[in-house]
């Protein structure tokens, strides 16, 4: 039966071949984003099944005896509570759903795209756990005896107990003697990114344009997490006023009425300034608009707080101009004009959601 | 008995008296068994033997590693939960959780004498191996050998192809050979029996066809149960109700074994539970006077139900109405006729709830004909597609099959990978070379 842990195994690496085949249709679906949990994301598989001859499901009333479709589901099984049988067929009409950890996702994208690493930027580093065998425990594995304390308590408790004979001077340690060396966590630098995914949620942003936001941002997280292993995310909104938000409120939030984009801009400066000084922190802003925005001044107020205060605290300043029915566009114009061949700000358009992967690419291709 | 004996050695002392003593009641009640082995699993291996058909050796196949997957994740959602396995052998092996209850204990092993009589006397397990432990550690041990000399992904790849036509078998083979007195194991034309033919015709390399017939060897044996499912295990548990109820429970197990009884047979609404339809079909035939153990000797599901389903018990409403109504024809009423209802579930029961595909022609230059025996419903052409395209390959020549779809003549022909679709009424037509 051990042998099962193989089969696991064999059909764990077919499944990450189907993903990798088939990752440029995950990227464009938002459908993956609702399965993310701690550590891992849910992704359904489609087709892992054998065909056979087999009747088209609706065909009758699909009122089938259970395990009809399923030849070796259909040796004696236990008496399911409720039924093994049928909660077992239901499955097998549906996708499959396997656990991918996130660190591959993110590594099957980073492959896909040909993202380069990123290096980070020298003296933003923070210290970090690690571990090192300095400690002691009266547990462990014989390869970690510490033999020297374990002579000295043994030592200690012999002379305490009394029979400390200086002529025959003999220690023979015993179990609560035995000392071993255990990790303590230790010290080592690393480092830290905060990531600002900023909105417009004006009237013109709609639900399609909010999914393509929604899409991006969850790529982008996924690879700057694998890239860093502390990963903060704030998330603003702004129509006419910018305001921070939590994680639910800012893929769901519906505001309408004008943009002042600025002021985005200048909350996320304060921020900057107040929580993520830039020798500690990597500072990725993103900021996903549909380019309207409300006046010409405002546009010139945001290239100002742009070139003098944003970029020279950032790794990367990204744009991401999401097509909307009302929005002009002009916005990504302006950044384009201002800034022309400035590697600290990547723009980039998206229409729909196949070009997300292509937006991806080119705010995480740079590799800053 | 020996090797009763040697199997209760797993048995804790209290549960081994219990499995004599329910192995007694069973016995004074004219069940009739190989001798029982029992064995104590833990909750993870019986997921891996469930998985595994509940051998614990096998060929290595991702399939498996994926129903292990699915039935620990099932368990974890609480969705499912596996009490007892059983298998066809002698000494019939069965595999008791070691988390059960000790009432649920009792009823697992009074269920398994209900399976372990069926086993052996019902006709459709007539010629089933009941060496198949030995038998599948066989075959586990030649596949190893194949995947050493060919390597896994090519082993693999021809595996899963001839794993696509493991339900192309006919489940009748057995009484046609006793009919035909046939002594030659050769198959003439047509047959049902395609995946067999494929083994003996097909140009196969001497590994391929070993594989072939390790695959249909294994799906020849699980297939009386597929035919059986709910006269089996009606049959158990018909049994496990009335040997525990007549004096191995106390009256303080009772509830317990009440509740754990009513969660095995609970049926979801348009679904059938073959538990709950099986026990009451059983029950159904005690009242009607009928000699019960005849009965389980001759009957698979689709008999069963045709010899006991009565205008009495449909009205009895075990039978669970249609899960959407049909739109379009029919009513309420024509739903609640009873020679409706049986008629659509013997359709469902027939060929094993499997699609019944003859092969009628065969040429090596020409190529090789499947016909659909169309009853009424149509098949998914997506997967038959695919599936036909594995019976090509196998093959080596174009491959066409016939069938209907919505009523009119379908033909769907492989050639060199590709797959065609001909709608041009070519059901009757035998010209392949076209």
């Amino acid at each position: 039966m051990d042998r099962i842990e193989a089969d696991r195994a064999r059909f764990r690496e077919i499944v990450r071949g189907r993903i990798r085949a088939d990752l440029g249709r995950y990227l464009s679906t938002t459908e993956l984003i609702a399965r993310v949990g701690e550590q891992a994301v849910s992704v359904p598989i489609p087709q892992v099944e054998l065909p056979r001859f087999e009747f088209a499901p609706g065909s009758d009333e699909g009122q089938g005896p259970g395990g009809g479709a399923r030849s070796e589901g259909a040796s004696p099984r236990g008496d399911g509570k409720a039924g093994e049988g049928a909660a077992g067929d239901v499955v097998g009409e549906h996708a499959l759903e396997v656990d991918v950890e996130l660190e591959e996702l993110a590594e099957m994208l980073g492959r896909e795209l040909g993202l380069p690493h990123i290096q980070p930027r020298g003296r933003r580093e923070l210290e970090s756990e690690g571990a090192r065998y300095s400690g002691l425990r009266s547990r462990g594995p014989d390869s970690l005896r510490h033999a020297r304390r374990t002579f000295a308590a043994a030592l200690r408790r012999t002379v305490a107990s009394g029979t400390w004979d200086p002529a025959r001077p003999r220690v023979v340690p015993e179990k609560d003697d035995l000392r071993f060396r255990a990790p303590r966590p230790a010290t080592r630098p690393h480092s830290s990114a905060v990531v600002f995914h900023m909105m417009d949620v004006s009237g013109s942003m709609g639900r399609e344009q909010k999914e393509i936001v929604r899409l991006e941002a969850f790529w982008i997280d996924t690879w700057l997490r694998s890239q860093y292993r502390n990963l903060e995310v704030v998330y603003i909104v702004h129509d006419a006023a910018a305001k921070l938000v939590d994680h639910d409120t800012f893929f769901h939030v519906r505001e309408s009425g004008g943009t002042r984009i600025s002021s985005a801009y200048e909350l996320c400066l304060q921020v900057i300034r107040e929580r993520f000084p830039q020798e500690l922190w990597n500072v990725y802003p993103f900021h996903y608009s549909d380019g309207d925005n409300w006046s010409a001044r405002d546009t010139e107020r945001c290239v100002e707080l742009l070139g003098t205060e944003l970029l020279p605290r950032v790794n990367q300043f990204c744009y991401g101009q999401v097509r909307s029915a009302y929005g002009s566009g002009q916005f990504k114009k302006d950044l384009d004009l201002a800034f022309g061949a400035d590697p600290r700000l990547v723009t980039a358009s998206v229409a729909e959601r196949g070009e997300v992967l292509g937006a991806i690419r080119a705010f995480l291709g740079s590799g800053r | 008995m020996g090797s009763r004996s040697r199997g209760s050695t797993t048995l804790p002392p209290h549960l081994a008296d219990w499995a004599r003593r329910i192995e007694s009641v069973a016995r004074a009640h004219g069940l009739d068994f190989f001798p029982l082995e029992f064995h104590l699993v833990d909750a993870s291996d019986v997921h891996a033997l469930a998985a595994l058909g509940g051998f614990p050796v096998r060929y290595p196949s991702w399939r498996f590693g994926m129903e292990y997957e699915r039935l620990e994740k099932a368990h974890g959602w609480g969705q499912a939960r596996i009490y007892e396995l059983v298998i066809n052998t002698d000494p019939v092996v069965a595999w008791l959780v070691r988390s059960n209850a000790e009432s649920e204990q009792k009823l697992v092993m009074a269920h398994v004498c209900g399976h372990a009589d069926f086993f052996r006397h019902n006709t459709w397990f007539a010629g089933t191996d009941r060496g198949m432990l030995a038998t599948m550690a066989r075959h586990a041990e030649r596949m190893r050998e194949h995947v050493e000399r060919h390597g896994l992904e090519r082993v693999e790849q021809f595996l899963d192809g001839v794993l696509c036509l493991d339900n192309l078998l006919d489940p009748h083979r057995d009484q046609r050979r006793l009919w035909a007195r046939a002594s030659s194991e050769s198959l003439a034309l047509p047959t049902h029996d395609v995946l067999a033919w494929l083994v003996e015709h097909a140009p196969l390399e001497d590994w391929e066809r070993d594989v072939a017939g390790i695959v249909l060897a294994e799906a020849r044996y699980f297939l009386p149960q597929r035919l059986t499912r709910i006269v089996n295990e009606g049959w158990a548990s018909f049994w496990h109700s009335r040997i525990l109820t007549g004096g191995v429970l106390d009256a303080s197990e009772i509830v317990d074994f009440a509740d754990c009884h009513s969660g095995a047979t609970l049926q979801a609404p348009g679904r059938i539970n073959p538990y709950k339809l099986g026990l009451a079909l059983w029950r159904h035939a005690e009242r009607r006077g009928e000699d019960l153990f005849r009965l389980r000797s001759l009957h698979n599901d689709a008999s069963f139900v045709d010899e006991l389903v009565d205008a009495e018990f449909i009205a009895s409403g075990v039978l669970p109405p249609p899960a959407r109504p049909r739109r379009g024809q029919g009513s309420e009423a024509l739903e609640r006729d009873p020679r409706h209802v049986k008629e659509r579930l013997l359709s469902e029961l027939a060929w094993g709830g499997m699609p019944c595909i003859e092969l009628v022609e065969a040429d090596r230059g020409r190529g090789l004909r499947l016909v659909h025996r169309h009853s009424g419903r149509d098949l998914n052409f997506a997967r038959a597609g695919d599936t036909l395209a594995r019976v090509e390959a196998l093959w080596r020549a174009p491959v066409v099959l016939d069938t209907f779809e919505k009523g009119s003549p379908c033909r769907l022909r492989c050639h060199g990978g590709q797959l065609e679709r001909d709608d041009g009424g070519a059901a009757t037509c035998i010209d392949l070379a076209s």
